[in-house]
């Protein structure tokens, strides 16, 4: 057990912010809400952090370290899914961006307008799609995600990957949800504390009334907890683990971002302030793999076994 | 980072699951339901703990200077892990290893170890805590019981509320003031409970039997030799006696093993079945895993001797949130346990119920954390 980087994690995280740093990375400050930034995500290819968990050495932990940090950015780079899903799925791992979706193939899902693979839980079958130019088209939403739909499934080719692959497809799309969700949350709090240290009512900042410093601790042991049980379901890539951690996460994230913007008033509503950045893929994660409840109910059955009587 | 245990923290821990099925008596769970400053279990904790110092394990965590074997942190979290979710046999004398006795340590004289040690590491004594009074709760620094100075010693007159313990205490760990007003007119006296002018009433409550009393002290005579530390030493020392309390209690794992024993209960009559109960059973269960993850993280800042920040109070409140969500959730799903049908389930209950209460309110904790944790600047103090 033990809670700090290893020397090798220390030094992937090192290089990983001095890529960051030397892209001058900013919050979008137009009416944009889904900022992919192609730049980042050139960059991390070329670096090869995409592809940590294929290397000797290296695991799903330390892949969700990498995802965590990325999160904490105002734009948004596909790199859960390539980290943390695709090398198990993907014949070809250059085929990136990947989307990953659960239901109809017409649903809309993350990073499609950029993605060249699909891998999409059909209920009773993984497929994987590959993805030619011009084949999806963009969804306009508040998620500060790109969204796209495919045009005409039908006439995509699929690979089966049979129903045997699901159940470590979902370990490790709520794997993705968790980690990803505590950086989100991680840089979401540090906006909003920023906030309420300086803006002042009735003579004080903010952030000096009990009742709002009560929830703002209250979000971040939500932020905290989210972390490690992330970290811990990346490491363990066990069943209960990734569908517990995948259940704290989406149970708190309605709260943590309600809370979060009430304390930024009428400035946390507007596009200028940055924190719907990070609420705004926060709540796009609420709803996927089925919401909280789908979560809950797999973690009670990978810990408790079969709901039947037996 | 990794979340593994170690081949010989796995097998300490075997060896504590071990000892507790050997020495649990078939009757356990008759004795437990009571709580920790029952009769039954503060008898009980007298042979269990005897057992426990004859084994090498009650005071293992100690130095060995004072007789215990520099067990290692995580060694002494694992063996507490185990015992709280066994319904936590050392009973009232948790206390006298986790906090008193390291207390005693760091404040206390050559004559006062000699003295208090022996009873502690035999497992033979019973401490109490006089913090808390009816003018003092959360705002300890207001207690107003007098320790007046008399020739050879204090005079001590007041009282003492919600003392955990009293009942069977042979002994107290007593907070008084020398002077009107002020931290620093604080006093900490090592109270002899059988002193003439001590009286002990039990208050009848929610949480069980025998676990919260009121203490009176009428000209209680407490040699000089008694008082820990120095004058003017107390809030030091009160606070480092905190950090050990607060998240001295792994109390997650007795929820979780609550948790587990209600899953079974419900599959086994087919109410598991039923989506909405595992939807709310794997909410709780998320609870119980974060807040075990959360006191972890604290548990390995001690082991690396790191600088404690306020990281413990975050994780109180993880602790907090999983009680009530796993009494919540049994509450709901299976009321008739707190119907006469199970003793465990209600004894468990008593418990939730003060998880935000008691050592500290929660709310302290989400002060402490804003200001420590989250820098947040302190609210003005209300002028007078």
């Amino acid at each position: 057990m033990d809670f700090d980087f290893s020397e090798d994690q220390a030094a992937i995280l090192s290089g990983l912010e001095q890529l960051i740093s030397s892209l001058n990375i900013e919050a979008p400050k137009d009416a944009v809400f889904s900022a992919y930034s192609h730049a980042l995500d050139a960059e991390l290819t070329e670096g090869g952090f995409l592809d940590i968990t294929q290397q000797e050495g290296f695991g799903l932990l330390d892949g969700a370290l990498i995802v965590e940090q990325l999160a904490r950015l105002p734009v948004s780079v596909e790199a859960a899914t390539s980290v943390l899903i695709a090398p198990s799925f993907l014949e070809d791992t250059t085929r990136r961006p990947v989307a990953i979706l659960q239901g109809a193939l017409t649903k809309a899902a993350r990073f499609l307008p950029m993605a060249k693979t699909l891998l999409a839980d059909i209920g009773d079958d993984l497929l994987r799609i590959e993805i030619p130019e011009g084949a999806v088209e963009e969804v306009e939403t508040l998620f500060a995600y790109p969204y796209g739909r495919l045009k005409n499934p039908e006439a995509l080719p699929s690979v089966s990957l049979g129903a045997g692959r699901l159940v470590e497809f979902r370990r490790r799309w709520r794997i993705a949800i968790a980690v990803e969700s505590a950086g989100l949350m991680q840089s979401a709090l540090d906006q909003v504390l920023e906030h309420v240290k300086t803006r002042q009512q009735f003579g004080r900042p903010i952030g000096s009334f009990q009742a709002i410093q009560h929830r703002l601790v209250m979000a971040a042991e939500l932020g905290q907890a989210v972390r490690w049980l992330g970290f811990k379901a990346a490491w363990s890539d066990d069943e209960g683990d990734a569908a517990i951690a995948a259940t704290f996460a989406q149970d708190a994230i309605p709260r943590f971002c309600t809370d979060l913007h009430q304390f930024c008033g009428a400035m946390g509503l507007t596009l200028e302030f940055p924190l719907h950045h990070w609420t705004y893929r926060l709540r796009a994660l609420l709803g996927e793999l089925g919401g909280s409840s789908a979560q809950a109910i797999a973690a009670a059955d990978a810990v408790w076994g079969a709901s039947k009587n037996v | 980072m990794e979340f593994g245990w170690s081949p010989e923290q796995t097998a300490h821990r075997e060896r504590v699951q071990t000892l507790l099925g050997r020495e649990l008596p078939a009757d356990w769970d008759d004795i437990a339901v009571h709580g920790p400053g029952s009769n039954a279990q503060t008898a009980f904790s007298k042979i269990f703990c005897k057992k426990l110092a004859d084994e090498g394990l009650l005071i293992s965590h100690w130095p060995k200077e004072y007789g215990g074997n520099d067990m290692t942190v995580w060694d002494q979290f694992i063996m507490g892990e185990e015992l709280w979710a066994a319904g936590e046999p050392r009973g009232p004398q948790y206390m006298n290893v986790n906090w008193i006795g390291p207390v005693l340590m760091r404040y206390g004289n050559e004559a006062q170890k000699a003295e208090y040690f022996p009873p502690i590491a035999s497992g033979s004594v019973v401490w109490c805590q006089g913090f808390s009074e009816p003018s003092a709760g959360s705002d300890l620094a207001s207690l107003r019981t007098k320790a007046d100075k008399v020739e050879g010693g204090y005079l001590v007159n007041g009282a003492k509320v919600w003392t955990s313990y009293a009942g069977l205490a042979t002994h107290c760990f007593l907070l008084a003031r020398t002077a009107s007003a002020g931290k620093g007119a604080i006093v900490i006296l090592l109270l002899d409970m059988t002193s003439p002018g001590v009286q002990v009433k039990q208050i009848p409550a929610l949480i069980g039997e025998g676990d919260i009393h009121e203490v009176f002290f009428t000209d209680v005579f407490v040699p000089a030799e008694n008082l820990l530390g120095e004058e003017g030493q107390a809030w030091e020392i009160i606070t480092f006696a905190l950090q050990n309390e607060r998240i001295g209690i792994p109390r997650y794992a007795f929820s979780r093993r609550m948790l587990d024993r209600a899953a079974e209960k419900l599959k086994a009559d087919g109410r598991f079945e039923n989506p909405v109960v595992r939807d709310r059973a794997g909410r709780a269960l998320a609870l119980c895993e974060a807040a075990r993850l959360m006191v972890y993280r604290v548990v390995h800042q001690r082991a690396t001797k790191a600088p404690q920040d306020a990281y413990g109070n975050l994780a109180r409140w993880a602790i907090i949130q999983a009680d009530h969500a796993v009494n919540d959730f049994m509450t709901e799903f299976m009321p008739e346990g707190l119907l006469g049908e199970d003793q465990m389930q209600i004894a468990h209950h008593q418990r939730a119920i003060a998880a935000g209460i008691a050592s500290g309110a929660a709310e302290i904790q989400l002060n402490l954390a804003a200001r420590r944790y989250l820098d947040l600047p302190s609210e003005p103090r209300r002028g007078l």
